[in-house]
This record gives C-alpha cells, sequence and structure tokens, in this order.
C-alpha cells in the first residue's frame, strides 16, 4: 500500500516537475524569460488600467499620482525578478500602513496582475514565479483585522506603491 | 419482470434526486449571481481562484476522494461563503451519486451535507440500493496555502465527517430478503465518525499544489457498507493524499490516493486513487472529470472481483 502510494506520488510529481521547462532558464533571469523591459512596462500599463476599473480595489488610488505608482512598480517588478532595477518607493509596510487593505483586496490586486500578464501573453508558470515573490507582502499589506467596512476611499491619502516620501529602500 | 421493476423504481428515484439536485443548484446559481451582483449579505467572493477548492465524494472542499485544507467557497476572512455539489460516478457494477451543500465562514470554518447513494447494476445483486446522509466539518488552524510562498508551512485544517448509513433497499428483489443494513453484511454498526487533519500547499514557482491527509476511520466504503467489521472493528489510521499541477488559473490536472481500512471479510477493500482534471471558469462554476478506481467491491459476496473504475463527473456552482 505504502508503496504504490509512493509510486502514485512519486510519479505526479514528476510528471508535474518534469512537464514543459524553458531549456535556458537556468541562464536567464525571471525578468528576461518574461521579455525584458518592454514587457514588464506593457505588463504595468495595462495593470494600472485593470486596476482603475476594477470597483473593488480602485478608490485606494484615489489620491494616487498614477504616474508615479507605474514608475514604482514597475522598478518593484523588475527588481524582485532579478532585473537591473532599484526600487526608491516606500516599503509595503509603510505604504499600505493607512490604507486597510483586506485580504480579498489584496487577492483582487493579484487577479487583476495575472490578467494584465494574460493580456501581455505572459506564460501562466512564469506569471506564478513572479507572485511567488509578492505572495508573501500580504502579511505587510493586509491590515490585521481590516474588514470590509472600513472607511477607505477619498480620503486615504496615499497608496503604493507610494511616491517616495521616505529614503529607498535597500536593494536585495 | 420483477428485476425490471426495480430498475423502473431504482431510476425513478434517481431521476426524483438528479431533479432534486438540478434546482438545488439551479436556486444557488441564481443566488450567486443576484449576490455576487448586488454584493448582498456581505458575499465577497475575495478568494483566488481554485483555493475554494471542490467537493469531494463527502462534502467537504477537497476534490475526488479525498478533502484539502483549504475552506470551501470564495468568501475572504470578512465573509462567508457556499458551494453546491453534484457528483456522478459510474463503476462497471456500481454507480455513486452524491449532492449537497457547504457553507463557509470567514475562511475559517466550513460545515457540509452530502446524501450519497450507491446503486449496484451489475453482478448478482443488481438492483440494490444504499443511502447515505455525510455531515462534515472542517476548521482551518493555521497557515494559508498560497501567501506563505517563503517557508514550508502549510494551510493546516482538522476536520470531521459523521455519516449515517440509510440502509440497503430492495436486496428482497435479489434473494436477500431481510437484508436491511451493512450490520448484516458485518459491520459493526451503521453510523460513524471519521477524524482528519489536511496540510495544504500551492509551490506558486511550481504551479503545483500538494495535499496530504492523516484519517482516523473505521468506514467500509466510504460508510456505505457500515463501519467497524467482523475481521477489524477499531479505529484506522490511513493516509490520503491530493497532487495537481495548474496549467492555468482556471485549469488544473492531478490525482487523489486514499488508503482504506479493510475490516470486513466479504468486502476486500483496498486503496483507491483518481486522476482528474478540474476546470474553474469562475468563482461561480466549476467542473471537475475523472478517471476513479476504487478496487473490487464486495467481490467475495459477488464473485465479481474486477476492478471498480470509471468516470467521475462533479458540477458545482458557489460563491
Amino acid at each position: 500500500m505504502i508503496k504504490s502510494f509512493t509510486a502514485f506520488s512519486l510519479t505526479l510529481v514528476l510528471a508535474a516537475v518534469g512537464g514543459p521547462r524553458n531549456a535556458d532558464a537556468h541562464a536567464a533571469t525571471l525578468y528576461q524569460q518574461i521579455g525584458g523591459e518592454p514587457k514588464m512596462r506593457a505588463v504595468v500599463d495595462d495593470f494600472t488600467q485593470i486596476a482603475l476599473a476594477d470597483d473593488r480595489i480602485n478608490f485606494t488610488f484615489a489620491e494616487t499620482d498614477m504616474k508615479v505608482f507605474s514608475r514604482l512598480l514597475f522598478e518593484q517588478l523588475c527588481n524582485i525578478t532579478q532585473g537591473p532595477c532599484r526600487y526608491t518607493g516606500r516599503s509595503m509596510l509603510e505604504a499600505h500602513k493607512k490604507l486597510n487593505i483586506t485580504n480579498a483586496m489584496f487577492n483582487a490586486l493579484a487577479e487583476d496582475l495575472y490578467a494584465a500578464f494574460d493580456r501581455e501573453k505572459v506564460p501562466y508558470r512564469l506569471q506564478n514565479r513572479v507572485m511567488v515573490l509578492l505572495a508573501p507582502m500580504q502579511h505587510d499589506v493586509v491590515k490585521v483585522g481590516a474588514g470590509p467596512h472600513s472607511t477607505i476611499g477619498p480620503t486615504a491619502s496615499a497608496s503604493a506603491p507610494a511616491p517616495d516620501a521616505s529614503p529607498p529602500s535597500p536593494q536585495h | 419482470m420483477q428485476g425490471s421493476r426495480v430498475r423502473l423504481r431504482r431510476f425513478a428515484l434517481r431521476d426524483r434526486l438528479i431533479s432534486i439536485a438540478g434546482s438545488l443548484l439551479g436556486s444557488l446559481l441564481l443566488f450567486a449571481t443576484v449576490a455576487h451582483a448586488d454584493g448582498i449579505l456581505g458575499a465577497d467572493e475575495g478568494k483566488l481562484l481554485m483555493t475554494g477548492a471542490f467537493s469531494d465524494i463527502s462534502g467537504s472542499a477537497g476534490g475526488g476522494l479525498v478533502p484539502m485544507a483549504l475552506i470551501t467557497g470564495y468568501g475572504s476572512q470578512n465573509s462567508w461563503g457556499a458551494n453546491a455539489h453534484v457528483t456522478d460516478v459510474r463503476l462497471h457494477d456500481f454507480n455513486l451519486l452524491s449532492y449537497g451543500l457547504a457553507a463557509a465562514a470567514f475562511d475559517r470554518l466550513e460545515l457540509s451535507y452530502a446524501k450519497q447513494q450507491f446503486d449496484v447494476v451489475g453482478t448478482a445483486l443488481d438492483g440494490i440500493s444504499i443511502r447515505q446522509d455525510v455531515f462534515g466539518a472542517k476548521l482551518k488552524l493555521l497557515g494559508d496555502a498560497v501567501y506563505n510562498q517563503n517557508s514550508w508551512l502549510p494551510q493546516l485544517s482538522v476536520g470531521t465527517q459523521y455519516m449515517r448509513n440509510e440502509g440497503i433497499d430492495d436486496a428482497d428483489h435479489v434473494g436477500h430478503a431481510g437484508l436491511v443494513s451493512p450490520t448484516q453484511l458485518g459491520a459493526r454498526s451503521d453510523h460513524g465518525w471519521d477524524f482528519y487533519a489536511a496540510a495544504t500547499k500551492v509551490f506558486l514557482g511550481q504551479s503545483l499544489l500538494v495535499n496530504v491527509v492523516g484519517r482516523a476511520t473505521r468506514a467500509n466504503q466510504y460508510g456505505l457498507l457500515g463501519f467497524g467489521g467482523d475481521l477489524r472493528n477499531h479505529y484506522s489510521f490511513k493516509p490520503e493524499a491530493s497532487v495537481a499541477y495548474l496549467l492555468l488559473q482556471q485549469l488544473a490536472v492531478g490525482g487523489d490516493f486514499r488508503a482504506n481500512p479493510h475490516n470486513l471479510s466479504v468486502d476486500n477493500q483496498r486503496s483507491s486513487f483518481d486522476l482528474f482534471v478540474a476546470w474553474t471558469p469562475t468563482k461561480n462554476l466549476s467542473l471537475v472529470g475523472a478517471y476513479v478506481n476504487l478496487g473490487s467491491i464486495l467481490a467475495p459476496v459477488t464473485q465479481v472481483t474486477r476492478t471498480q473504475d470509471g468516470p467521475y463527473l462533479s458540477l458545482q456552482v458557489g460563491l
């Protein structure tokens, strides 16, 4: 029984892990595999459009300079995917402190980013590898106890990534 | 003549069950649409696609034969979720129909109910059917299957399933007059509790979901043949596992494995498994198609020792 169980799990894991792989995956950074600067900038532009049209989260951008936001989001995505960029915005914790972000809002943003990657035809498994780097930020972004009835909106003073109001966070 | 009447009666019952399940699903789908449109009752559908999992054959969030640590539906920690399922499994000599409802509070607690109807459609026992109710409860203890990508910590839940076998119907028509309960087949009880702990982790970098379950159980064939038996009446501790490869946000392929106890001399139950394709076009709808293999069922009684395997199809609506 244990033997068949082991064989079964191994087969599935191998089938899954041994699936389609980029031959040069070991050499290229995730940033390069996605398509470098032009692709990443396109994703950020798409994302900004999608997020601003998304009623679940667009009110958090009410007082955000979207030009600055796009620049910082590009820097961040480029930086965490080992691209040649430096993130000059505030830390995730600092930037979201006053926003009462819920898990549902964090997930809505993730869905919008998936949608932006889809629009630019970035393969799903590469999208997930970016999400690996973003998912742990949930701890800093989501406010514990933030509920669906928290009053966010026009009075919110900042959005994230927020304009460079504090010293740049150190590079990885 | 008598056999065909039994069959007619059974199919009438089956049709009725399917129409009940259909209207159930229809009303929930309608409700889900309304709820989604107006956001009424605070249903936020705030979880990521697929993290509401699917319904396993016992009605708990999971898939196929195995529950997961994931909580049913798409309500985030500030909201609630729900799911209705109807699942049809066609084996060589047996069919299993399961339908039911599950509800979740705060992405923390899950309560579920499933009705199972198990029909014998081959062998000398053709015509017999067994019905069972399964009540489930699951509590997420800690972790999150998706967010903690920088650690190995999975989402961990504990759960229980209380199964109440309603007995055996129509055995008199196949020469087993008076056979009305699985206890007459050697089971010690017609109701029982399963207890399980489930750990589920999505390895996003590999687009892989891994789920491991430990279950304490006395159930024979998932409770359909009662609990405990002439060979063994103690709880057995059995492992289960699921692996899924996420092909797309809406599409996953994978398999489940479940080890089962062998308590009854009339049933050489062994481990079971399935291989599935799961499609979730929206948070309100999902479809799972699978190949399921339950091993032999009641072989010492029916003298039919072949593997009972076949297609599995499950439709789920929720929010």
